[in-house]
């Protein structure tokens, strides 16, 4: 497997980041190893860390009812999630399970406070470029949305448009 | 058409104790989908006549909201389905074996007019569909258009209509509805009608009193046709009450965005026979006809003069107004038109022959298609367009001369 340093040139949040810098930050990261079906962090658990995915694909699901969750998004290699983790106490918006076995990378609150302390042009460009990721998933937010109250209009023959005239009679 | 939506769910709920993930497509969640309309009690449904194609419809009301809707046997046929237990795969199979074939759409349409008269059983879509019209609407464009729409929406009305009509009618407005009250404005008409026939030797006599005093004659003209216009709703709506259904409103508005016009809406008449709609209908010209032979007998009773030629004027306009009223080919939706649409079983005539142009144009002209209901739609439409040529042509006179003004 290649070097994490090397990774993380395809990670977005890593891309305005040199060698240097990309090394330093794979110090601080920490590789885990998760099979199929295994729940990462479910919803309303603490929030410490980020993950980006190395190898495998993660499902990002938030509860509706029972036992059924609605699928947010997926992740892939290179991608990363749980970024409100860094900035925020709050706890987990949403589950994230792998779909299959997986390796994805660690990095913990404390870490990313300690390059904010230790190396703040590197923590600045981190920033910059989670903003962007950020924007991006709120645009996709907004779609899902969209598509969400589609799927239930669709589904229940409900329409907004006007296409019948109701039946009135006023006599003149 | 876009793709249908669709809808990922994670269930956790297997034997592995891992999950799976279940894609639904907005169709698939669809055909499972099952309506329920509301409870028996909250709604009423009465079968019309059947039309001139064989068909019957029915009018459903939704007891909830006060809301109408015109649904044809097909439609009946599906509405008795919908009561939540059955899918609208299982419906859409029973409505095969019924008449052969099945349409989706027929369904989706079906469920929009339930949906749009609340008949349907699902509270937060029915709050959707009422604060619907709280919401801007970007199809009503320019300040124009929505000034436009404004003005065409503007309207005037008596509140607790239908308590002030049940009070009219219980303190003595049933009399109205005897038959005895019926044949003597029977009588009074005829009795006017043959003493107005000599009065037409001196109509010149009569347009030179009334050319003397134009201003006074123009002022109690307008006075007793807005009068009779008052009376004539009213008495719809009297009749309405003597059969028993309800009166929505009672006002003012303008017809067509135009005419200014007062109104009663009688449209629970509808829950009723096709023979007390035609009362209804028939009840408010009959104050014109009775208000105008009244005139004409005080006219046949005063001594020749201005007061005569001004009560025989009030008589003519007020017959005139009547038989306007009860002339079906006008494009208005006026009393005559009404007891067209009643006659011919077809309550939506006019808005189902204007539909029918745009239609046929489609099809490129193709009238052998055509079934017997399209052409009562389409000979309702030719003799509106006729009639309205001939009225123009009848009154080329009076137009000029507002032109010259």
């Amino acid at each position: 497997m290649e070097l994490v340093s090397e990774f993380l040139k395809k990670v977005s949040f890593c891309q305005d980041l040199n060698e240097s810098a990309r090394s330093k930050l794979a110090e601080l990261l920490i590789s885990k190893k998760i099979s199929a079906g295994a729940i990462i962090f479910r919803e309303f658990d603490e929030s410490d860390c980020l993950y980006i995915v190395r190898s495998g694909r993660i499902i990002i699901s938030k509860h509706v009812q029972h036992q059924v969750d609605i699928v947010l998004t997926r992740f892939h290699p290179g991608d990363c999630f749980g970024e409100m983790g860094l900035f925020d106490t709050s706890p987990r918006s949403a589950s994230a399970q792998t779909e299959t076995d997986s390796v994805l990378l660690r990095l913990d609150r404390k870490a990313f406070q300690q390059i904010f302390s230790d190396e703040p042009e590197i923590a600045a460009r981190i920033c910059y470029r989670l903003v962007t990721v950020f924007i991006e998933r709120l645009r996709a937010t907004n779609d899902q949305a969209r598509e969400a109250i589609r799927w239930g209009l669709e589904a229940t023959g409900f329409s907004v448009a006007p296409e019948h005239a109701p039946l009135g009679r006023r006599s003149t | 058409m876009a793709d249908p939506a669709k809808l990922e769910l994670l269930n956790r709920s297997t034997d592995a104790g891992g999950f799976e993930v279940i894609r639904i497509d907005s169709l698939r969640a669809y055909s499972a989908y099952k309506p329920s309309r509301l409870p028996q009690s909250d709604w009423e449904v009465t079968a019309q006549p059947k039309s001139a194609d064989g068909t019957r419809q029915f009018v459903l009301r939704n007891l909830r909201q006060d809301s109408y809707v015109l649904l044809n046997s097909r439609e009946y046929f599906l509405w008795n389905y919908l009561d939540g237990r059955h899918s609208l795969e299982e419906i859409g199979r029973a409505f095969h074996l019924a008449f052969g074939a099945f349409d989706y759409l027929l369904i989706r349409q079906l469920l929009t007019k339930l949906y749009g008269c609340g008949l349907l059983e699902s509270k937060r879509l029915l709050d959707f569909q009422l604060n619907r019209g709280t919401l801007p609407d970007r199809r009503q464009g320019s300040g124009l258009r929505r000034n436009l729409l404004r003005w065409r929406a503007m309207s005037l009305r008596v509140p607790n209509a239908d308590r002030v009509c049940s009070l009219i009618y219980e303190r003595g407005g049933f009399l109205l509805f005897h038959p005895f009250t019926f044949w003597l404005c029977l009588a009074a008409a005829l009795c006017a009608l043959v003493l107005a026939l000599p009065f037409g030797q001196n109509a010149s006599s009569f347009a030179y009193f009334l050319k003397t005093r134009p201003w006074l004659f123009s002022g109690v003209m307008v006075a007793s046709l807005v009068s009779a216009s008052i009376l004539h709703v009213l008495v719809h709506a009297l009749a309405c009450k003597a059969h028993g259904r309800r009166v929505r409103e009672l006002g003012f508005f303008l017809l067509q965005g135009i005419v200014p016009t007062f109104y009663a809406d009688v449209t629970d008449i509808f829950m009723s026979s096709r023979r007390a709609r035609i009362t209804v209908d028939m009840a408010g010209p009959m104050v014109e006809v009775v208000l105008g032979s009244v005139a004409i007998l005080a006219a046949q009773a005063a001594s020749a003069g201005l007061a005569q030629a001004l009560l025989l004027g009030i008589g003519l306009a007020l017959w005139e107004s009547a038989l306007l009223n009860l002339y079906p080919f006008n494009f208005l939706e006026m009393d005559g038109y009404n007891i067209l649409a009643d006659l011919t079983a077809m309550p939506m005539l006019r808005q189902q022959a204007l539909a029918l142009i745009p239609r046929l144009y489609e099809q490129g002209l193709n009238f052998k298609r055509l079934a017997r209901a399209e052409w009562l739609q389409l000979a309702y439409l030719a003799l509106c367009l006729i009639s309205v040529f001939i009225y123009v042509i009848l009154h080329i006179d009076g137009l000029r001369a507002l032109i010259r003004l």
